[in-house]
């Protein structure tokens, strides 16, 4: 009797909790992961089913494993084409220093860049540009905005 | 016993007056304004005409821009002209003192003019009212045209006499004026006066320009311009309006400032996707690296006697304020509390370094020693940085931008000014939004 | 009973820990600190310069002698209020001049109407009477310890007891004194920013004579600050006249030094 009273009460803080917990932030759902934009608002494309963008964390030029996969395409997409040239254009959100954006945006373009040669494209076809915070592709303030701000462009030069 | 003792108090009781002179410590004060009267300026009758000047009001005139400049640096609070005593020419020539007193003016300023052969000839006089005295008296001669940079150095002279401090009054700043949709934003150079009048653009918006920099005798300006989309620093001679890229470059060049003796550009070189810093010497073109760093070096900022620089990098993994010899060596850190820094700038007094602060999602405007202890912070909101310091380092100036809706609405860019002091947080005025502000130094120097 | 407690403590406080992890509000805001006001903590003792047995007898009397005088030229304005209703003896006259008697005798129930004088003075009064029924206890003990003490402590002596002003009077003036000292703020705050001010003043409180101690000072290159500190300094004593002095022993005061230091208003 005991027993079966205390199973319930188990069950009912579990369930309560798994409810409550879905309604969390959305830092699980949406289009967050952490701080990188995973969604496809603003993602343009190369060609069909190439993306021409990856997204970053605030103040990280890491790339996540979404982004090396996204790179992976486009490399492919570039050995196929190989007179194709690209600049790689790279963004910051407004949360920082002007100059330390342009710096940050800089080497997010180079990450890309970098990882694209070791898929065997020559860096003679990739050139890089730093847009700092400057050229930002959604211009609300807000994490979300930001997070899309926070990125790395390929653009086809030719 | 008793006796002894009694014997003893009754001598120190004599003993005492006789050397009692009281002394009362007086260790606070008030930070109220020092009421000041500042006459109209007297025009002598004798003035011969000027084209596009109206000589009969640059007496009121250049009263009306001394005034200003005291109203805003929050220290004096100039009295409003319908409660004066006396005329202009008789007050410059002998003031009722009394009567002056009576208004609460603890100062006063008269002075006169004459505006002939193409000359315009200002003489002014400052009187201590509690004293009853002249404090100073001295006289100029310019062209005419030049009225309102007369107006800005009697103030700095008034403002040295009455705090002991060098004044900032006769100065520039440059800015970039921004215009337009905040995705898509128009930037130009511009520049005015300290006071927001004699705007002038520089530049013509066509490519986008940042963080200009004036050099140490206020007549070239280095910036980061993306000319043919090559972001690269440049050369700007205000005179002339030439524009020259410095050095040859392989990649990005960006925050570009001078070094105090004006000869060399120090700025930060991208390559392969790190920045560090290069100093490139105007004449002989050579260029020195001075970090070698596989983190973020930028925001540079010599400190006024050239042997240090206080910079920016991310080598402890966020943004945080260093200072090195020039050549180099001898890298420090100095900041250490909770929260990213940026921006370091070295007081032209040498004594402080200004930065903006970064934490928990909000931007302050601080300064610190040049060891990094004594942080203070001047003032918080939702974005603001890259604060200038006046010449007199006494007054920094930064720039804020608002939040934006969806769409970007709501969006602007704004100059704000404040004393080191924490007090007297003032937005200037200027023609367009405008960012990236920078001081220059004394014009008349 | 206890396991189900025991339970019972477990998954509260699960929930408790699920419930801060997933709701964004718990999330603390950053403490926005008040800026931080210097406080000065003068101590306040109940007697101040307190005399020694043998001349306390004299001051009590001579301030007796000053109240009875005080009192008697002010008092003429109420005997007028009260001359009128004379012909018709009223219960409320009569209480009237028991009432004056009574002020002759103790002071301190003066009426606060009558006795038009500043904080400093009521005090003083009050003071010396307290101590008069003090010293009637223990005449030569507190004049021994009023020795040893002076004997130990010679720095506060220099203000309280040779002084001749009290803690109040100070107070008073000081405050005075900072209401009209505008002190300029670009002073450098690693100097000596000491002026010292003698002034001779007229029994009113105006100044008869000022002098800076340290005038050579304000002349010499580099010490452009000083000029300007010391300066603000005389601003500030000649805008304060007449200053806030004590009524009574203007012997003491005839001649007094203003030390003004602005190094704590730039420190803070």
């Amino acid at each position: 009797m005991i027993f079966n009273k205390n199973l319930k009460n188990i069950f009912l803080v579990v369930f309560t909790t798994l409810i409550l917990s879905a309604c969390s932030t959305a830092k699980k759902s949406g289009d967050l992961e952490g701080d990188v934009y995973t969604g496809t608002e603003t993602v343009k494309y190369l060609a069909s089913g190439v993306p021409d963008r990856v997204f970053f964390a605030t103040n990280k030029s890491s790339l996540t494993t979404a982004s090396r996969a996204t790179l992976r395409k486009q490399a492919k997409f570039l050995r196929k084409n190989k007179k194709l040239n690209v600049t790689i254009e790279g963004h910051a959100d407004e949360r920082g220093t002007r100059e330390y954006n342009l710096a940050l945006g800089e080497r997010r373009a180079n990450a890309a860049k970098d990882y694209l040669m070791t898929y065997g494209i020559s860096g003679k076809r990739i050139s890089t540009i730093s847009y700092g915070k400057e050229k930002p592709v959604n211009p609300a303030s807000s994490p979300l905005a930001w997070s899309q701000n926070r990125r790395s462009v390929t653009v086809k030069v030719n | 016993m008793k006796k002894i003792f009694l014997f003893l108090s009754i001598y120190f009781i004599f003993l005492n007056p006789l050397f009692a002179l009281i002394e009362v410590d007086i260790t606070r004060g008030n930070l109220d304004p020092l009421p000041i009267a500042v006459s109209p300026l007297h025009v002598d009758i004798k003035s011969e005409k000027y084209e596009g000047l109206k000589i009969k009001e640059l007496g009121n005139n250049i009263s009306s821009i001394i005034e200003k400049n005291f109203k805003n640096t929050g220290l004096f609070n100039p009295l409003k002209k319908e409660a004066f005593v006396q005329k202009p020419d008789i007050a410059h020539l002998k003031p009722r003192f009394e009567d002056w007193r009576l208004i609460k003016a603890q100062a006063l300023v008269t002075g006169k003019l004459l505006v002939k052969d193409g000359k315009l000839k200002i003489e002014f006089r400052l009187w201590d009212l509690t004293a009853a005295k002249e404090m100073t008296a001295l006289a100029f001669t310019t062209t005419p045209s030049n009225w309102r940079r007369v107006a800005h150095i009697i103030s700095d002279k008034i403002y040295e006499r009455l705090t002991g401090e060098e004044g900032y009054f006769d100065t520039r700043i440059i800015y970039v004026a921004e215009s337009g949709p905040k995705s898509e934003r128009v930037k130009k150079l511009a520049i005015m006066d300290q006071d927001g009048a004699n705007t002038k653009y520089l530049t013509l918006g066509n490519e986008l320009v940042l963080t200009p920099r004036f050099n140490p005798t206020n007549q070239m300006v280095t910036y980061l311009s993306y000319f043919r989309n090559m972001p690269r620093v440049y050369l700007l001679d205000i005179e002339t309006g030439v524009q020259d890229v410095v050095g040859n470059f392989p990649g990005m060049t960006f925050a570009p400032r001078f070094s105090p003796d004006g000869k060399k550009i120090i700025m930060s070189f991208a390559e392969d996707g790190n920045s560090d810093i290069y100093t490139m010497d105007l004449e002989t073109r050579i260029v020195e690296r001075i970090t070698n760093h596989s983190s973020i070096d930028t925001s540079p900022s010599f400190s006024p006697d050239g042997k240090y620089i206080a910079f920016n990098s991310d080598r402890s993994g966020l943004q945080q304020i260093y200072v090195m010899r020039s050549d180099g060596s001898g890298v420090k850190r100095i900041t250490f509390e909770k929260g990213i820094y940026g921006t370091p700038v070295w007081s032209p007094r040498g004594d402080l370094i200004a930065f903006t602060k970064m934490r928990k999602g909000r931007f302050y405007i601080g300064v610190m020693r040049t060891d990094g202890s004594g942080e203070r912070l001047l003032t918080e909101n939702f974005y603001q940085e890259a604060p200038s310091w006046s010449p007199n380092g006494r007054v920094l100036v930064f720039y804020r931008e608002t939040k934006a809706g969806s769409k970007g609405e709501g969006f602007s860019a704004t100059l704000w000014s404040i004393d080191i002091t924490g007090y007297n947080e003032r937005k200037l005025t200027t023609k367009t939004d405008a960012s990236d502000p920078s001081w220059s130094s004394l014009l008349s120097k | 009973m206890t396991k189900s407690l025991i339970y019972s403590l477990i998954f509260h406080s699960v929930m408790i820990l699920l419930t801060v992890l997933t709701l964004p509000f718990m999330i603390r805001q950053p403490v926005d600190l008040p800026p931080i006001v210097s406080v000065e903590l003068i101590q306040i003792s109940d007697k101040t310069n307190i005399p020694f047995a043998p001349k306390a007898r004299k001051i009590i009397e001579e301030t007796k002698k000053e109240e009875e005088r005080v009192v008697s030229e002010q008092a003429p304005p109420a005997a007028k209020a009260k001359e009128k209703p004379d012909r018709i003896p009223l219960p409320d006259e009569k209480k009237e001049k028991k009432q004056i008697v009574k002020k002759k005798q103790n002071p301190e129930e003066i009426e606060p109407q009558i006795r038009q004088s500043s904080e400093f003075e009521k005090k003083e009064i009050v003071d010396t009477n307290q101590i008069a029924a003090l010293i009637d206890k223990a005449k030569e003990e507190e004049a021994i310890k009023k020795n040893k003490i002076d004997k130990l402590t010679q720095s506060s002596v220099k203000n309280s007891f040779a002084t001749g002003l009290t803690l109040s009077e100070e107070d008073a003036l000081r405050a005075q004194i900072f209401g009209c000292w505008s002190v300029p703020l670009g002073l450098p705050y690693d100097e000596n920013l000491l002026v010292r001010i003698k002034l001779k003043l007229k029994k009113d409180g105006t100044i008869m004579k000022s002098e800076i101690l340290d005038h050579q000072r304000m002349n010499r290159p580099g010490q452009k600050f000083y000029k300007v500190l010391a300066e603000s300094a005389l601003r500030a004593v000649r805008l304060c006249q007449p200053l806030k002095v004590p009524p009574t022993g203007y012997e003491k005061w005839k001649e007094i030094q203003l030390n003004f230091n602005p190094e704590e208003m730039l420190k803070g």
